[in-house]
């Protein structure tokens, strides 16, 4: 264990951080989009039923695949993993987004049309309120998923914590693969605890108890 | 003032509603109510343009409503719906100044307005204005739904069966509530419900609609006393009978069922009814159960013999009415004579009913207090 340490502290350290640093910026990109393409889509429901479907075979890609075919375009710079992991962190946030919207009861909508509001004002007075539960746990769900997904990284050697997933496999060494997945399995787990506590910190006192249902 | 000019409206080729006119003047409370599918909710929801006008125009003070901005047009008519539809991630405060924030007033200006109106219904400010909607009762919660429609002071309010949802108890007192409102700021209200008892109370004016058609526009006490039609007096059911003293007919003042006895029983039995029942006469009909008459006690007891038929004591001169005949002769003759009862017949002579002083006081009861 201590020569463990000593080898590979610094290298670990370091994966972790990258690994970290993927995350964070794919899942923001990804979130950005998703939310204004669910709230885009979510004024088009009857065209959105065909297009979610479409986007969702997407998702069904390999990673690897995606990840292979970026690599031959954009080469081996860390913009390929980001685009990779911002496209799929899209889609769970795009959808939640979409349906938290799509579900606000339409009671809330035709008193917010009375009482005079603009769609735009709608939206964020009244829609985005109502649906932000259901859009956090749309960007839980993506965050832990992009965690495991930036493993990929280092399959063109661009570092994270896949690094010593893949020297491990390579070697025989299952140290090196559990050095590799226990802090990814922390970090999972660690970012989705803190979602949920930002879930409880921006839902009003007034819509807690429907999301706890 | 409100001026609905032939409108229109139709939904996938069916006409929902048809070249509609009316007026509504300031500070009316108006009524508008009718069998579902009426067309009363599309009515109301095109003044603030909820629902789109096919044809024909409606004026709010000579300016037709097409010609105003939209959202500037709903931010002046109140609007209370009957999911209530508070905003469940504002809180009490909140949603009572969705309207005048959107007006852009200043904070203090919300902040009195907050206090004023939910003192206007009792509901102290340090206790509920924090509170968000969910907290709050049913009928609380339509009170706030209320204030939100008025909190921005616009003249006119929509309400589409805002109590329709609530218990019959909580339902009266904000009927009231709603009234005094009314009343008190002269607002010209526009209310939709199926409930004509509702719609009595409350209205100024009722218009009665069905299949997308204006049947009849009255006060409550006209549209009571000559319903333009079987459908408006099928609607309001019973209460046309009872309501008006002059036209009421003998049927309305009667007792049912009554009891009788077929014309070949014999004394004894007769007696043993009688006591039975504690009643001092009876109402004897033939087979077919044609009237013949009365036998009384004492004729029984005067002139009977154990064994016979009552054939021969049954006395005919007692009062009758026909059932068509006006409640006051009925009334007449108790008053007038010194008969317990009178007896309703049909136009064929069977016997469908009596009236007692008992019965009469009940039916003129229902006229002053309404139903009993």
């Amino acid at each position: 264990m201590q020569y463990f340490f000593s080898t590979y502290g610094q290298m670990l350290l370091k994966a972790v951080f990258t690994h970290f640093y993927y995350v964070l910026i794919s899942v923001s990109i990804g979130f950005c989009i998703a939310l204004l393409l669910g709230i885009l889509l979510s004024r088009i429901p009857k065209y959105s039923k065909i297009i979610i479907p479409i986007i969702s075979i997407f998702q069904t890609i390999p990673g690897i695949v995606f990840i292979g075919i970026l690599f031959i375009y954009i080469g081996m710079v860390p913009t390929t993993v980001i685009i990779a992991l911002s496209i799929y962190a899209i889609f769970p946030i795009l959808k939640n987004t979409y349906v938290g919207i799509c579900e606000v009861p339409e009671p809330y909508k035709e008193a917010a049309r009375g009482c005079g509001m603009s769609q735009f004002q709608i939206l964020t007075r009244v829609e985005l309120p109502i649906a932000l539960p259901t859009i956090i746990s749309g960007l839980r769900m993506s965050t832990v998923y992009t965690v495991s997904w930036a493993v990929l990284a280092a399959m063109i050697g661009l570092g994270g914590l896949g690094e010593f997933i893949y020297r491990g496999v390579g070697t025989n060494n299952n140290i090196l693969i559990i050095a590799g997945a226990i802090p990814a399995a922390i970090m999972a787990i660690c970012l989705g605890l803190l979602i949920d506590y930002v879930q409880k910190l921006v839902t009003p006192r007034g819509l807690r108890e429907e999301n706890s249902k | 003032m409100i001026e609905y000019k032939n409108i229109h409206k139709e939904y996938q080729g069916v006409s929902v509603i048809n070249n509609i006119n009316f007026k509504i003047n300031n500070g009316e409370f108006v009524v508008l109510i009718g069998p579902s599918g009426c067309g009363k909710t599309t009515t109301l929801k095109m003044l603030n343009r909820l629902i789109k006008i096919d044809s024909g125009e409606i004026y709010i003070d000579n300016k037709n409503i097409m010609e105003v901005d939209i959202e500037n047009l709903r931010r002046n008519i109140g609007y209370v719906i009957q999911q209530i539809g508070l905003f469940p991630n504002m809180t009490i405060e909140e949603n009572i100044c969705v309207v005048p924030k959107l007006l852009k007033w200043d904070k203090d200006k919300c902040n009195n307005r907050v206090h004023e109106l939910l003192s206007m219904v009792s509901m102290p400010y340090e206790q509920y204005a924090k509170k968000y909607p969910k907290e709050l009762s049913g009928g609380q919660q339509q009170r706030i739904g209320v204030l939100r429609a008025i909190a921005a002071k616009p003249p006119i309010i929509l309400m589409d069966e805002p109590f329709g949802a609530l218990d019959p108890i909580t339902r009266d007192i904000l009927q009231d509530e709603v009234k005094d409102l009314q009343k008190k700021l002269n607002l010209t209200v526009i209310f939709v419900t199926h409930d004509m008892d509702e719609a009595i109370k409350l209205a100024d004016t009722i218009i009665f609609m069905d299949k997308g058609d204006i049947l009849q526009i009255a006060s409550p006490e006209e549209m009571l006393r000559a319903p333009a039609n079987e459908i408006i007096s099928e609607f309001m059911g019973k209460r046309g009978n009872f309501l008006d003293a002059e036209n009421m007919a003998c049927s309305d003042l009667m007792r049912t069922p009554v009891f009788t006895i077929k014309d070949d029983k014999k004394t004894l039995e007769c007696i043993e009814i009688m006591k039975k029942r504690q009643i001092d006469s009876l109402i004897v009909v033939d087979k077919a159960g044609i009237f013949q008459g009365v036998v009384t006690i004492e004729s029984i007891r005067s002139k009977g013999k154990a064994g016979e038929k009552i054939n021969s004591l049954i006395s005919k001169d007692f009062p009758t009415v026909l059932q068509d005949d006006v409640g006051k002769t009925a009334f007449d003759l108790l008053m007038d004579k010194k008969y317990d009862y009178v007896i309703v017949l049909t136009r064929d002579n069977s016997v469908v009913g009596i009236i007692t002083k008992s019965s009469l006081a009940k039916a003129l009861a229902s006229v002053v207090w309404g139903e009993m």
